[in-house]
């Protein structure tokens, strides 16, 4: 695209000024300082992008309010493309409501939509024209500034739809990768963790040392252990050494009392088995003679005897078994009496006849007995007197028989007497009763004359003939005077004991010397007392005799120890058993001295050697108080290496129980958690953005590496090759041929100027395709050098061939240079 | 004969990507690793093993805690006390010297091949059973080269190897844990070589064994699922050998996914993200939304909000935590041809490994953590796709806004 014409109604100084721009490549204008050189620059960017009449800051030659006094302002722009002509104009009046200008566009003299021609230019905006097309003395100052982001801003802008938003997306992405980590820095997340990782390693290390710490502590925990073990046993040595001193002391005491003891020791010839002989004998003697006494004492109270012979009494005595037999005897006949009497009054009861014919004599009783013999008998009366005698005869042989037959066991002959009469009265009774029935017949037929002569009898001898059995009364009366003469006999009998037993009494009186009743029973007694007093004098005799050969004994046997003692008493030279109790004493004396010598020895002991040498008790103090010094001095360092034991094991334990190294490896993991993934957040950021460069460099055909590279070769070219290569990051850095890298801000302003040219015209020249616009130098290469202007000279030709290049300048010098006729700023059609 | 062999306890070792978690939970973390090696020991005692191997690396440093070791040694006379042989190799993070190792002495531990050098054990079992164990320790932490011709021939006995090494790889750095080849390995034809260092569980071999049981605990989102060890029992009269993995990590790293399909609200990508994360036991979630564009700025901002996650996890059921959330964007934005040829032909240009380590080159060299992460491929991958998760939603923006004019 190429300007034509410049056509100013009213802009700035200028009122109706037209230029006509002769060339397609390079046009000169020229005028002074003052003339309107950067006003007509002004001109031209705002007639295309709108007038810029705010107050805010523009980078050049817009700060200035042109509008005040003179409506319309504005004007026009010609340029020629390859299909057609445009003509811009634009143009201000006031009460306009934007004041932007309004903007007409016309092609070929027809008026258009503007895009027509803004869509041939990419629809930048005049930022991006006057950043990238016009150059200034202002805007060359700002080389330094100059980013990458500036100028890729540009190009990708003519790449990837949205690219601002992309780029706005790709600062967003940097500045967040900024904000997390800057390569020198401490604040940033990324900084502060590394920061806070190397300081947790450290601990980490430290507390590493933990293990050598362990080791070091065990170590010093033996020494110290293996240190206190040997004090202790020293201190136990010192211990024993003072309690054997302090033993030592306390037997000084015992050894003193053991050497007066020793002092009392004396010889003491003593046999205890004479002593106790003595002692023995003493005793039996003193015994003997109370003895002695004792038995004279009884012999004086048994005294003398009255009587020693005892025949007479013993002959009375002997007479006690003849005294009994009469007591039997005399019993036996007083028994005899009753029973005589009694046999007497039986047979009078049974026959009382017999009181009748008691006092017959023998004539009479023959006369009676013939009597009798006349009358006739009473059948009745013999048949029962005959049947009770058979009776009785049966009675009396079975019983006899019967005790026979008993006392033939017991008393033999008396048996068989009894049993012998027991039969034959069994054979009479048989003999009777065989009688007594033919008696019987002879009788009943003689009853009633009989009975007359009966009653006649019965008068005369006042017997009843019936009744009467003159037989058996005879027989009784028979019996009844035996009995009588027994009786009699009997009596005699009694008198003789009783004659024999009153002489016997007499006897025993006499003997007794005291009275005696006659009778047995005190006959007996008095002889059983006669006895007595035999028998008791007889027995203190006997006595007295044994007593008196006791004593005799007795007295013998006192001489005899007596003796024995003497001797005794003599071998122990002492004079009596006083002596020798003394001399018994003072061997019980010495005995428990060697006793108490003995247990004193034997508790000192081993000390005792000792003692003997030692023998001063301060001494044995001052020893003792030094070892007790020595003891408390080994407490106290015991004491202080047990703490430091104990301090060590505690410090052991703590390190054995401790998790530090766990908690430092742990924190310092955690730590390096954060740190990989603010990394990671940092890096993602750090992807995206350059993610986002890179696509839009390629959706922008790469012009920006191409643009570098071009830009590369015009700083060559433009500092005839003393910079080669420039690196475009954040900070702009040249290298120099020698290799040397130089920061703009470091550059001359000369070379300052050359590098923004080279870049901005790079860029220009790479962008030339999709925008193409005429590029302003307004009085830029004042500080360029003649050589310089030389090689800017050659480049401007270079960009020439594709970009026109409107150069506005106030020296000759450049001018003539240039070779180039220049269009100039005529006064008068300034500003009227 | 029955044995366990694990590695990499890495005892006293942090846990990573969990500092926002409250500090209860750090005792949770803290006693994992231990309460992981209790339970083993625990294992060997129930099971009465006859030996157990240690390949390696139990400890996270050269300079363990006292206590870390401490613990260690206490664990060991559980199973020395008990007449089970232990052998334990050092590591590359371990490499210390024996005698700074505090582990009480008994017939039973043995420390293989210190000072680096090969060396061969033979132990006999209670049953009379006899067995070579050869390997070697790490005295510095690095090893260079291939150690595998130092290894003895196999003998008559049943015979283990014990390494903690890394198989040999294309990169020469990363050739720095003795390094081998799976054919060495097998050439040699021990019985079953027991190897630690990597700390992800992996047979290498299975005809003669050749094997990494991985670390006992997984310690961040890049040691995923089950942790523990091998229990292996041999057949005396064959010499076959059968392993069984047991799981004793107290708590388990999991990643879930998440993928959105439309636009959510809040609340529904709650409930939606609360039912993605169902545990089994306490577990440590790393949860990956798929279709992140269909989520708004706010919600992103949500998501990745380290509270958030708290909240989440209050309904997880074991004391399960949310630890990470990462996005993915599955569809790519309609740009005109031109611009999206320029965006994909941009990609394609730096998201190379020579243009990533240019992008990073400041940065890297500011630390070396900040270097390790500069050559970490995981960390790369993380870069690049929160790249394109930015940029693609602030595209999604342009383009909206875009279309709305």
């Amino acid at each position: 695209m190429r300007l034509k014409q410049i056509k100013i109604v009213n802009f700035g100084q200028f009122s109706n000024k037209t230029f006509d721009l002769p060339s397609d490549k390079i046009n000169v204008f020229f005028g002074a300082n003052e003339a309107g050189k950067s006003t007509t620059v002004a001109f031209i960017k705002q007639i295309m992008f709108g007038f810029h009449l705010r107050s805010n800051f523009s980078p050049f030659f817009e700060d200035y309010t042109p509008l005040a006094h003179v409506s319309p302002m504005g004007g026009s722009l010609v340029f020629a493309t390859d299909d057609g002509e445009y003509e811009l104009e634009r143009l201000y009046a006031k009460g306009d409501k934007t004041k932007k200008g309004i903007l007409t566009v016309k092609k070929d003299g027809q008026v258009v939509p503007e895009n027509l021609f803004f869509d041939q230019i990419q629809n930048i905006g005049g930022a991006f024209y006057a950043d990238s097309f016009i150059f200034n003395q202002e805007m060359l100052g700002q080389v330094s500034s100059l980013s990458q982001t500036d100028l890729l801003e540009r190009i990708y802008y003519l790449g990837a739809a949205d690219s601002s938003k992309l780029l706005e997306l790709r600062d967003s992405f940097a500045k967040e990768a900024g904000k997390l980590f800057k390569k020198t820095g401490k604040k940033p997340e990324v900084n502060r963790l590394l920061k806070e990782m190397a300081d947790k390693r450290d601990e980490l290390t430290q507390t590493k040392n933990e293990f050598n710490d362990y080791e070091q502590l065990w170590q010093e925990f033996e020494q110290e252990s293996t240190a206190l073990k040997k004090q202790m046993q020293d201190l136990a040595v010192l211990q024993k050494q003072a309690q054997e001193l302090q033993n030592l002391q306390k037997e000084m005491g015992n050894y003193q009392t053991l050497l007066d003891l020793q002092k009392q020791v004396k010889d003491v010839a003593f046999d205890s088995q004479n002593y106790q002989k003595a002692q023995d004998l003493m005793a039996q003697g003193r015994n003997l003679q109370k003895t002695i006494q004792k038995l004279e004492d009884q012999l004086q109270d048994l005294g003398e005897s009255e009587q020693t012979d005892f025949a007479a009494e013993k002959k009375l005595i002997q007479q006690k078994p003849q005294l009994l037999q009469w007591q039997a005897e005399y019993r036996n006949c007083l028994q005899k009496v009753d029973q005589l009497e009694q046999e007497q009054k039986q047979l009078l009861a049974l026959t009382p006849e017999l009181q009748s014919l008691y006092n017959l004599t023998s004539e009479q009783l023959k006369q009676l007995q013939a009597d009798y013999q006349a009358l006739p008998s009473a059948d009745t009366e013999s048949q029962q007197a005959a049947a009770t005698d058979n009776k009785i005869w049966y009675i009396i042989g079975g019983v006899l028989a019967v005790l026979g037959v008993i006392f033939l066991a017991t008393f033999g002959t008396i048996g068989v007497i009894a049993l012998i009469t027991g039969l034959i009265f069994l054979a009479a009774g048989y003999v009777k009763n065989s009688n007594q029935t033919k008696q019987n017949a002879a009788i009943l037929e003689k009853r009633k004359l009989i009975a007359q002569e009966r009653r006649a009898f019965q008068t005369k001898y006042g017997l009843d003939s019936d009744t009467l059995n003159l037989n058996s009364v005879l027989t009784n009366l028979n019996q009844y005077q035996l009995k009588e003469n027994a009786a009699q006999v009997n009596n005699e009998q009694i008198n003789t004991i009783n004659q024999d037993v009153a002489q016997l009494a007499s006897n025993v009186q006499n003997a007794l010397k005291q009275p005696v009743e006659n009778d047995f029973s005190a006959v007996l007694v008095g002889l059983d007392e006669l006895d007595n007093q035999v028998s008791q004098k007889q027995e203190m005799a006997q006595r007295r005799a044994n007593l008196t050969t006791t004593v005799k004994q007795d007295q013998q046997d006192l001489k005899e120890s007596g003796l024995q003692l003497k001797a005794i008493f003599a071998q122990a030279n002492v004079k009596n058993m006083a002596e020798y109790d003394q001399l018994y004493q003072d061997f019980l004396a010495q005995t428990k001295l060697k006793t108490q010598i003995a247990a004193l020895k034997a508790s000192l002991g081993d000390d005792l050697e000792r003692l003997k040498t030692q023998t001063n008790a301060a001494e044995l103090t001052d020893q003792l108080s030094g070892l007790a010094r020595r003891i408390s001095n080994k407490t106290a360092e015991i004491n202080d290496l047990q703490s430091q034991v104990a301090q060590l094991q505690v410090q052991l334990d703590n390190l054995a129980d401790s998790t530090a190294v766990f908690k430092a490896k742990q924190d310092l993991a955690n730590t390096e958690t954060d740190f990989a993934q603010a990394s990671e957040e940092y890096l993602a950021n750090l992807l995206a953005a350059k993610w986002i460069s890179r696509s839009l460099d390629l959706a922008s055909n790469e012009r920006f590496p191409k643009m570098l590279k071009a830009a590369k070769e015009y700083l060559t070219l433009l500092t005839g090759g003393r910079y080669v290569e420039i690196e475009l990051a954040k900070k702009l850095t040249v290298v120099r041929s020698d290799g040397k890298k130089r920061e703009v801000k470091y550059l001359s302003r000369g070379t300052a100027e050359q590098l923004y040219f080279a870049l901005k015209l790079a860029f220009v020249e790479q962008i030339k395709d999709e925008i193409n616009l005429p590029i302003l130098i307004d009085d830029s290469f004042v500080n360029f050098d003649d050589q310089r202007i030389g090689y800017i000279d050659q480049l401007l030709q270079k960009i020439s061939e594709n970009n026109q290049v409107l150069i506005f300048t106030a020296q000759h010098s450049l001018v003539d240079k240039l070779g180039i006729k220049p269009l100039t700023f005529t006064k008068g059609t300034q500003d009227a | 004969m029955k044995f366990i062999h694990f590695a990499d306890a890495h005892l006293d070792s942090p846990f990573r990507g969990l500092s926002f978690l409250p500090s209860k939970e750090f005792n949770h973390i803290y006693q994992a690793a231990d309460q992981s090696l209790t339970k083993i020991v625990d294992l060997a005692l129930s099971e009465k093993v006859d030996l157990v191997l240690v390949a390696g690396d139990t400890f996270d440093s050269s300079q363990p805690s006292p206590r870390a070791q401490l613990f260690f040694a206490e664990q060991i006379k559980r199973l020395t006390d008990a007449k089970i042989q232990v052998v334990m190799i050092f590591g590359n993070h371990d490499h210390m010297k024996q005698e700074d190792l505090l582990v009480s002495p008994s017939p039973y531990f043995k420390l293989l091949g210190s000072n680096e050098i090969v060396e061969k054990a033979t132990f006999t079992t209670a049953n009379g059973y006899n067995y070579d164990v050869v390997g070697f320790s790490y005295l510095n932490n690095h090893i260079t080269e291939d150690k595998i011709p130092e290894f003895p021939k196999k003998g008559q006995n049943y015979t283990f190897g014990l390494m903690h090494a890394q198989e040999k790889t294309t990169a020469a750095s990363q050739n720095v844990y003795a390094p081998f080849t799976v054919k060495e390995l097998q050439d040699l034809n021990y019985d079953y070589f027991a190897l630690g260092h990597i700390h992800a569980r992996n047979n290498l071999s299975t005809a003669s064994w050749i094997v990494y049981p991985g670390n006992i605990q997984g310690r961040h989102i890049n040691e995923l699922g089950a942790k523990g060890c091998y229990l292996g029992e041999i057949d005396e009269n064959s010499g076959k050998t059968t392993i069984s993995f047991k799981e004793t990590g107290p708590i388990l790293w999991q990643a879930a996914k998440l993928e959105l399909e439309a636009e959510i609200n809040k609340a529904d990508l709650q409930a939606k993200i609360i039912v993605v994360l169902a545990a089994k036991q306490k577990t440590y979630f790393s949860l990956t939304i798929s279709g992140a564009q269909y989520l708004t700025a706010e919600e992103r901002d949500l998501v990745q909000d380290a509270d958030f996650w708290q909240t989440i996890s209050q309904s997880l059921q074991f004391d399960s935590q949310l630890v990470d959330v990462r996005f993915v964007v599955n569809t790519s934005l309609k740009l005109n041809a031109n611009d999206q040829q320029a965006f994909q032909t941009a990609k394609d240009e730096l998201f190379t490994e020579k243009e990533f380590s240019k992008l990073v080159s400041d940065w890297q060299k500011k630390d070396p953590e900040a270097a390790k992460l500069a050559a970490d491929p995981a960390f790369i991958a993380a870069v690049k796709n929160l790249t394109e998760v930015k940029l693609m939603s602030k595209l999604k923006g342009i383009k909206d806004e875009t279309e709305t004019n």
